[in-house]
């Protein structure tokens, strides 16, 4: 598609500080209407807070039942194995730590960000071999990408 | 010529030094300010002492029992030292009891200082809601639910949801600039206290810098790998109360977000600082204070020396430190009090 | 060679000489634009104010006894004086446009109360919402309106009272621009020539949530309505007490003088449970322009940040604000979320319209609630105000007005007065 094309079908794009918002917090409803009156597209637009308002630790729960992914409690966000990710020197949206600490926490607009990014991962393995406490990230790595497949990814409900 | 030496502070430090100069066959003028021996850990009620989760009656009860019992040992409860002659080997010292204004005179050989330390009183810093919300309390006052085993909100229910928050009144120019060096480590032992004692909770650490030095290590391992306990590196900027539950506002920084959510009970990591009991003693002996209110040791690796012969430091009220160090120091000065001794009288 | 300067009491700086006089050239060109920072400089100006009023160079319209002045504490300690009768009414644009209610109630209050008034037809836009919205207009133009309407009120001898948190936020900053700033004062006495006016300043600038701070005590006596047991959330506007912030109303007795008094203060005096939320402090999401040109943000904003934490926080009964933008924003914010199928939801409106409805004025032909999105309906209920037969009687009224008849509540507009400004007609 050229970019003139993809340009005009980016959702928000009416919205003047469009680049300081993320797409995931942007609600362009097709088709809405109230009262009879009509306020489909941007008269119904609304732009969700970046505001964390809730922990939740299903999904993160989910990752530890799953293969590879039981040791991932163990992270302790020092960033050993983004420093030695080859992907991530070539991709700044594949970040392990980052996404290990997402799912911990449960931050879902940032998980619905990122999370198709983790099929980046070359499984060279490096991370888990840098890894000081046993999280075997690569595994890891795997696991979630099992998760944001089978549906888990809106906090296993 | 006496064989007396005075002991500043039931504490830890002033216990411990206490119970060896006792041992060691000299008499002891243990003088306390509050009406109960034990010093932070009792006065507070800590129901165990980190890093090994060991009964604060495990360590202290020995050198309590000691101190109440032994005739070598002559104990001034609600009494503080107010005046204070001489030099090494020949002091006379002026104790004054708070309760009925009695003052005694005793000489005495050396004195040892151990005065300890205050926790940070969290309402200086408005951002907590310290003494306005309910649930807010400091670690010192979760130290006394923990022992009684009954951790609650103020409706009598346990909290499901906790968030510790380190560095209250620490590392912070408009508070203390210096590390307590100890908070990371009994906050983490309390949240694995909290975890065992109500099973149904989650915890939050929110921290700046881990800090749990040497072999503490092993509490924030374990608070991960084997409580689940969550670390959410960042600060808080307020603590709201909605009427029924905490609202911490705050930032998760290795995510760059924003966060406000709430919580049943907030626990501030208050730090130590100096008390006003140590600024009291440092006066009467002629004590340098250092820019931060701690006494000030003649030279900084070396904790005993107060800089005037024949007056020894020890503990909490030279810098922060953990139990452990405190109770070694009580021992190095009690060993600085017996080499005076033997130099000056037969022992 | 860097030398060292003392900085202030606690800080010596070394720095070089070029560094030194870099700084210094900025510092004086924020002081030529007049950076509005210090309660120091707001006490300088009104000192400055005097001074030119003694040269003969400005006149004052002073808070004098014929207003029958309140004093209350501002946020700089010093005490203002709040005129209570002979109010020159400055009306706002989006009330008069979006929120007719406000405007009428307040009226129907003075009414009621016996304050004599002058809505006077010869007023202006204060046109700052244009500034803020688009960074058209310029600190001269801003200047002269805000002078022409202080002058049009001057020679009608009533005190101005502003309606608008952004007009009385931008008149504040005005006024501090005319008294500190020879230059803007010449070129607005020459703007102000060619129109047949001269340079009166006020000697306070206020605003109407203050007047209805002074006065609430007064409304509480003749309160008809049973409102205990309505509970009420309060949002302040930012213009009123962010824009110059020595200038606003604080009174030890209400939020514990640690926020703005009026409105929760007029809300207590009658009597109603003030309710406090976490997000107090935040913008009610009209933002200066957002709401002109990032509508998606502003009712967002609006919705997510304000309403909704209200709501889940404070389960208040209605959310009463003292400006303009606030009610209009607040209220018509909902409308999207609601549609989306969110729920929280509160009425909004101003603490004019909330005194109003407490006095027994009627909810739809005095406080125009008919105009305001979210649901009343249960607040009337529990203020014990049958909507109902009231929405019945306003139908029987607007067929009057069809057939000529005039509302009891709204005055002549302009006063029979005499000019000050003899031989000039306004």
């Amino acid at each position: 598609m050229a970019a003139e094309e993809r340009k005009k079908e980016e959702k928000g794009r009416f919205i003047a500080e469009r680049r300081y918002v993320d797409d995931q917090r942007i609600v362009e409803p097709e088709k809405l209407e109230a009262g009879g009156v009509d306020m489909s597209g941007r008269w119904g637009t609304l732009v969700l807070p970046r505001t964390i308002e809730e922990f939740d630790h299903s999904l993160f729960e989910g990752v530890k039942r799953l293969p590879r992914g039981g040791k991932v409690g163990k992270c302790w966000q020092c960033g050993n194995c983004t420093a030695v990710c080859p992907v991530a020197h070539a991709n700044p949206m594949f970040n392990p730590r980052y996404l290990i600490h997402i799912v911990r926490m449960g931050y879902q607009a940032e998980i619905e960000k990122v999370k198709d990014y983790v099929y980046l991962c070359s499984g060279c393995g490096l991370c888990s071999a840098a890894c000081p406490k046993d999280v075997d990230p690569q595994g890891v790595m795997i696991a979630l990408s099992i998760a944001f497949k089978s549906g888990r990814a809106k906090g296993g409900r | 010529m006496t064989g007396t030496v005075l002991v500043v502070g039931g504490g830890p430090a002033g216990l411990r030094a206490a119970v060896d100069l006792a041992d060691f066959g000299a008499r002891v003028l243990l003088v306390e300010k509050r009406d109960q021996l034990g010093g932070a850990p009792v006065r507070w009620k800590y129901r165990s002492l980190a890093p090994d989760f060991t009964p604060t009656e495990e360590v202290m009860g020995p050198l309590i029992g000691f101190c109440e019992s032994s005739p070598m040992v002559e104990v001034h409860k609600g009494s503080v030292v107010e005046g204070c002659e001489g030099s090494v080997g020949d002091f006379t010292v002026k104790v004054r009891n708070e309760a009925d204004g009695t003052t005694t005179e005793h000489r005495v050989s050396s004195v040892i200082v151990a005065t300890g330390f205050e926790h940070f009183d969290a309402s200086v810093d408005p951002r907590y809601a310290y003494g306005r919300a309910p649930n807010v309390i400091g670690i010192n006052e979760l130290e006394a639910m923990l022992k009684e085993g009954r951790v609650v909100g103020h409706d009598g229910r346990p909290p499901k949801r906790v968030a510790f928050i380190f560095c209250v009144g620490s590392r912070d120019r408009s508070t203390n600039p210096w590390c307590c060096t100890v908070c990371c480590g009994v906050s983490i032992k309390q949240a694995i206290e909290m975890k065992q004692t109500l099973g149904d909770v989650q915890v939050y650490m929110i921290y700046m810098d881990i800090r749990t030095v040497g072999l503490w290590e092993k509490l924030y391992w374990d608070s991960m790998e084997k409580y689940g306990i969550n670390y959410i590196r960042g600060r808080v900027g307020e603590v709201y109360y909605t009427g029924e539950k905490l609202l911490v506002k705050g930032e998760d920084t290795l995510v760059r977000g924003p966060f406000e959510v709430l919580f049943d009970m907030v626990v501030l990591a208050v730090g130590i600082e100096p008390g006003p009991g140590t600024k009291q003693a440092a006066g009467v002996l002629g004590l340098k204070l250092n820019e931060y209110g701690f006494i000030a040791p003649r030279q900084p690796n070396v904790h005993v020396d107060s800089g005037r012969d024949g007056i020894f430091l020890a503990g909490t009220c030279i810098a922060p430190m953990s139990i452990e160090e405190t109770l070694s120091e009580g021992s190095a000065a009690a060993m600085q009090a017996a080499k005076v001794l033997k130099k000056t009288v037969a022992v | 060679m860097p030398e060292v300067i003392r900085v202030s009491k606690k800080e010596d700086l070394e720095i070089s000489k070029e560094d030194l006089k870099f700084l210094e050239g900025l510092g004086a060109d924020r002081r030529a634009k007049l950076a509005m920072g210090t309660t120091e400089d707001y006490l300088r100006m009104l000192e400055k104010m005097k001074d030119l009023e003694k040269r003969g160079e400005i006149t004052i319209h002073h808070v004098t006894d014929e207003y029958e002045p309140a004093g209350v504490r501002t946020l700089s300690r010093r005490v203002k004086k709040i005129p209570t009768v002979e109010l020159w009414q400055h009306k706002s644009c989006g009330q008069c446009g979006h929120i007719p209610g406000y405007i009428s109630a307040l009226y129907w209050v003075m009414t009621e109360l016996g304050i004599p008034y002058v809505d006077d037809t010869n007023q202006t836009s204060c046109t700052a919402w244009n500034y803020y919205g688009s960074g058209t207009s310029n600190p001269v133009a801003l200047s002269a309106v805000f002078l022409r309407n202080m002058h049009a009120a001057w020679e009608k001898n009533a005190y101005p009272l502003i309606h608008c948190g952004t007009s009385y936020g931008d008149y504040k900053e005005c006024r501090y621009l005319v008294v500190m700033s020879r230059e803007i004062r010449d070129r607005v006495r020459s703007i102000l020539k060619k129109i047949g006016r001269d340079l009166v300043i006020p000697e306070e600038v206020v605003h109407y949530s203050e007047w209805l701070h002074v006065m609430r005590w007064k409304i509480a006596e003749r309160r008809k309505l049973d409102v205990s047991k309505v509970s009420v959330a309060v949002h302040a506007a930012c213009h009123t007490y962010k824009l110059m912030a020595e200038d606003f109303t604080y009174d030890d007795t209400v939020l514990g003088g640690k926020k703005p008094a009026p409105t929760s203060s007029t809300a207590l005096a009658l009597g109603a449970k003030l309710l406090d939320y976490s997000n107090w402090y935040d913008c009610c999401g009209f933002g200066f322009r957002h709401i002109l040109t990032e509508r998606e943000i502003s009712r967002s904003f609006a919705y997510f940040r304000k309403i909704r934490p209200i709501v889940r926080e404070t389960g208040a009964d209605v959310l009463l604000t003292h400006d303009t933008g606030c009610v209009t924003t607040l209220d018509k914010s909902q409308v999207v979320p609601l549609a989306h199928g969110y729920k929280e939801t509160v009425p909004v409106m101003s603490d004019s319209q909330f005194a109003a409805l407490a006095m027994g004025a009627h909810p739809f032909i005095v406080c125009q609630l008919q105009w305001h999105l979210a649901d009343w309906k249960p607040l009337l209920a529990k203020m014990g105000v049958d909507w109902a037969s009231a929405e019945g009687e306003y139908k029987a009224y607007l067929e009057r007005v069809r057939n000529g008849e005039r509302p009891a509540f709204i005055r002549s507009p302009p006063r029979n007065l005499e000019n000050r400004v003899r031989g000039e007609s306004a």
